[in-house]
């Protein structure tokens, strides 16, 4: 990223020169690497590639015959459990990039001694992996109108997809800077980041008739995706009101809270340049 | 003289082995209401029932049930979808009646009935009680499309398109930056 910061204004004074930059320096970051993903074409190819899956699945569900009213808000279910895993990936990914990343392709240290903060980066990098997110859920809303309008849940497929969808993406868009910035190498943090994601997402496939046991119902909750996908199915298949499952979004929001901490705390110790890591 | 012998023997034996329980019968009285239901999938509706004890003795712990059932056709009915709590626990004492309330969701399109049953409950049940069951109530469920392939084609094709089309245009776009140099 080349970051391109506003000349500094003359007759402002120096330490209200110095608040606004440490107050708009986020959003700098947060802008310039918000259109290097979007005008490079990188976000529209992802998004051009969900919106196939998601068109196939919701064709397959729209010419199926034989589902019932129930099995349709199960299709409703399927569609944002996607859109909630695909968006959380890509987030994900974006945000493994950011740090370890700059570093490879030596642009870190130009964006070093720009005047912003190093957590001001940080945030801004995070704000524009989930601009990932919430352009993944744009693209589902159509489908889930699509699926949702006819057993009338459209607007709490919806407002639940958002709310549930941003607190995880938020959540694993700061482990995945904290992965890149602790990374050697770009590789090494995607690998990471992806094995990651792998391992939250490998519960979500068991089969639902299996026994489950507290040990399974304790990996089940511990798990930031796979319970915030629990939830989401609770309310849209189940019928259960917004309050009953409200525990399996503790750790979510956990997530978020700790991982959001930890890069705060340890920003300015992220943010480096590492000896022998170098533009490729 | 010895078939006499046999069948004293045969008498005192059976003497000593335990008579079959003999259960009580459940002295009840079901009534399901409204005995027609016209309604359009999807929708939600009540029945209640009715249940009177009609005996000289407290019914004990009994059970009322719902179910439905396909009465035309070959739907798969899954009584689990159309009502969540189909059971409900109660005890009468002679002459009390008690509203049961049923709150039913129509998931399947077609002619079904809609039943109560009253069992016995608990431990003492020795399983040959005879069952109440209400009449039944007639649910017809018109069919209503939510769902068309026709219906989703617009989006499906649309939404990949239009961003196919963006994706492009930003490729596009940055091959002829790279290629100028600018």
């Amino acid at each position: 990223m080349t970051l391109r910061v506003a000349p500094r204004e003359v007759g402002t004074p120096p330490d209200s020169r110095a608040t606004a930059e440490r107050q708009s320096g986020w959003l700098v970051v947060a802008e310039q690497e918000t259109r290097d993903l979007w005008t490079s074409g990188r976000g529209l190819i992802l998004l051009f590639l969900f919106s196939i899956l998601l068109s196939v699945v919701t064709y397959l569900t729209s010419t199926n015959q034989a589902l019932n009213f129930l099995e349709q808000r199960e299709s409703v279910n399927l569609v944002l459990q996607l859109a909630v895993a695909v968006g959380v990936l890509v987030t994900l990914v974006v945000s493994a990039d950011g740090i370890s990343g700059e570093r490879e392709r030596g642009t870190l240290e130009s964006l070093l001694i720009t005047p912003v903060s190093r957590r001001s980066i940080i945030a801004g990098k995070l704000i524009a992996a989930l601009t990932m997110w919430f352009a993944t859920f744009l693209i589902t809303v159509p489908y889930v109108w699509v699926l949702a309008r006819g057993v009338g849940i459209l607007g709490q497929a919806l407002a639940l997809g958002f709310c549930v969808g941003t607190l995880v993406a938020v959540g694993l868009g700061c482990i995945g800077l904290l992965i890149s910035g602790f990374s050697s190498s770009n590789k090494t943090s995607i690998a990471a980041s992806l094995f990651l994601l792998l391992i939250l997402f490998a519960p979500t496939q068991l089969p639902s008739g299996l026994p489950q046991g507290w040990f399974f119902e304790v990996l089940l909750r511990a798990n930031p995706v796979a319970s915030a996908l629990a939830y989401i199915s609770s309310m849209l298949v189940e019928g259960h009101s917004w309050t009953q499952d409200l525990s399996y979004l503790i750790t979510p929001l956990l997530t978020a809270i700790i991982a959001g901490g930890a890069l705060v705390l340890l920003g300015p110790r992220l943010v480096r340049l590492t000896p022998g890591v170098h533009a490729g | 003289m010895r078939a006499l012998i046999l069948g004293v023997l045969l008498a005192g034996l059976l003497s000593w082995l335990p008579a079959a329980a003999h259960a009580e019968p459940i002295n009840v009285e079901v009534v399901a209401d409204p005995p027609v239901v016209s309604t359009v999938l999807g929708d939600h509706f009540e029945i209640t029932s009715e249940v009177k004890n009609t005996g000289s003795a407290p019914t004990g712990e009994i059970l009322a049930h719902l179910n439905v059932a396909s009465i035309e056709g070959s739907v798969y009915v899954d009584p689990e979808d159309w009502s969540p709590n189909r059971s409900q626990q109660l005890s009468l004492q002679p002459g009390e009646s008690r509203e049961l309330t049923w709150e039913i969701q129509a998931v399947n399109s077609g002619h079904f009935a809609a039943y109560v049953v009253v069992v016995p409950f608990g431990s003492s049940v020795a399983g040959n009680e005879d069952l109440k069951v209400s009449q039944l109530v007639n649910v017809d469920v018109a069919q209503r499309t939510t769902l068309t392939a026709g219906g989703a084609l617009p989006v499906v094709v649309a939404v990949p398109l239009l961003v196919g089309l963006a994706a492009g245009a930003a490729f596009f776009r940055v091959r002829r930056r790279r290629a100028t140099g600018t």
